[in-house]
């Protein structure tokens, strides 16, 4: 198979994967985020720390010979984290819950793509310009 | 209301993917780079066309790349430099997956992308036919209520989202699974930050906001 083939099919099933994933253990369900972020009910957040937990260990394990790409701190950092949980407290979205919800019929969450979208472009065509605060984002650095 | 996973199977799922994602394609998992990708697709188009002589053809790279350190350091220092290392080139890390050497290009991002909403309709059809509903739940409706302005906290919401998660470097796979797993200081912080910021705004909705 063609290098590039393969890489669609590895990107497309881990895609999958994940939204199946976050969909069974309710984290498309703004009730239960909103639930998490309001300490009255402790499933996601054990959810999440467990799934760090577990994921250090495996790195731990398999990747322990290799230097995976550490982000770095910079002062888009905090601001922009802070931008983000306000976002996310509103719109019970992260990034890839937005297109899950709209995959499980929740089809108002298409203009929480369509928001993610324009601030990901307003974001680029500012850095573009000149405004010294680029990051290099999740996966990219 | 739907029966979920217990939350210990979801941290081992979740913790697979991001492992295994490592381990098949040698970066990091993190949704919020894919939004930038697919946003700057042409750009993406533009570097790989540019890029593609050098792929084809290794050696015109570290021809161009040594043409313009001379030009940098001037051919005296150079030389001299080569010299002292006995003319070898210094090695690529040799513990890099094989993969890395493939760019990921914004069709890759897309099919990522667009497999989660199929994730959702697939795990949606497991619980029976999809319903098809026009707000996220009764809860939010009771916060934000309907018609267009409903649609417009989505969209301003989803803007601080995607503007956000480009500024901080990264999202809640990224920074939150990704770094927080490695303990990448950077991630640390940002992780506290995003949650400490929903937390209180959370907070504020509950007992002040919405009915």
């Amino acid at each position: 198979m063609h290098p590039k083939t393969k890489l669609h099919l590895l990107y497309g099933a881990f895609g999958l994967m994940m939204g199946v994933t976050l969909s069974l253990v309710g984290f498309t369900d703004f009730s239960e985020v909103h639930k998490m972020f309001i300490f009255a009910d402790f499933r996601l957040l054990c959810l999440f720390a467990t799934t760090v937990g577990i994921t250090m260990l495996g790195f731990a394990i398999v990747a322990r010979k290799s230097s995976i790409p550490k982000k770095t701190f910079n002062r888009g950092t905090i601001p922009g984290s802070v931008l983000f949980g306000a976002g996310w407290a509103i719109t019970g979205a992260c990034p890839s819950i937005a297109l899950v919800q709209i995959g499980e019929g929740k089809l108002v969450a298409l203009f929480t793509v369509l928001g993610i979208l324009f601030g990901v472009w307003i974001y680029r065509k500012l850095a573009a310009g000149g405004l010294q605060l680029d990051t290099g984002v999740c996966g990219e650095n | 209301m739907i029966d979920y996973l217990p939350w210990w199977i979801g941290a081992l799922a979740l913790s697979s993917i991001v492992i295994g994602f490592w381990l098949s394609i040698g970066r990091p998992l993190g949704v919020s780079g894919s939004w930038a990708r697919i946003v700057m697709w042409k750009e993406d188009k533009t570097i790989e066309q540019a890029e593609a002589p050098f792929r084809a053809n290794p050696e015109m790279l570290k021809d161009a790349l040594m043409k313009a350190t001379i030009q940098h350091f001037g051919e005296a220092a150079v030389y001299a430099a080569l010299s002292r290392r006995g003319g070898k080139p210094v090695a690529a890390p040799a513990d890099h997956p094989a993969s890395m050497e493939i760019k990921a290009t914004w069709t890759m991002h897309a099919a990522f992308l667009a497999m989660l909403a199929a994730g959702g309709l697939a795990a949606s059809l497991m619980h029976g036919p999809v319903e098809l509903r026009f707000n996220l739940d009764e809860l939010h409706a009771q916060m934000f209520g309907s018609g267009i302005g409903y649609l417009m906290t989505l969209f301003v919401g989803g803007a601080m989202v995607g503007f956000g998660t480009q500024l901080g470097g990264g999202c809640t796979s990224g920074h939150g699974l990704s770094g927080c797993s490695r303990l990448v200081p950077a991630s640390l912080i940002a992780t506290a930050s995003f949650f400490g910021t929903a937390v209180a705004v959370s907070l504020l909705i509950h007992f002040f906001g919405g009915a």
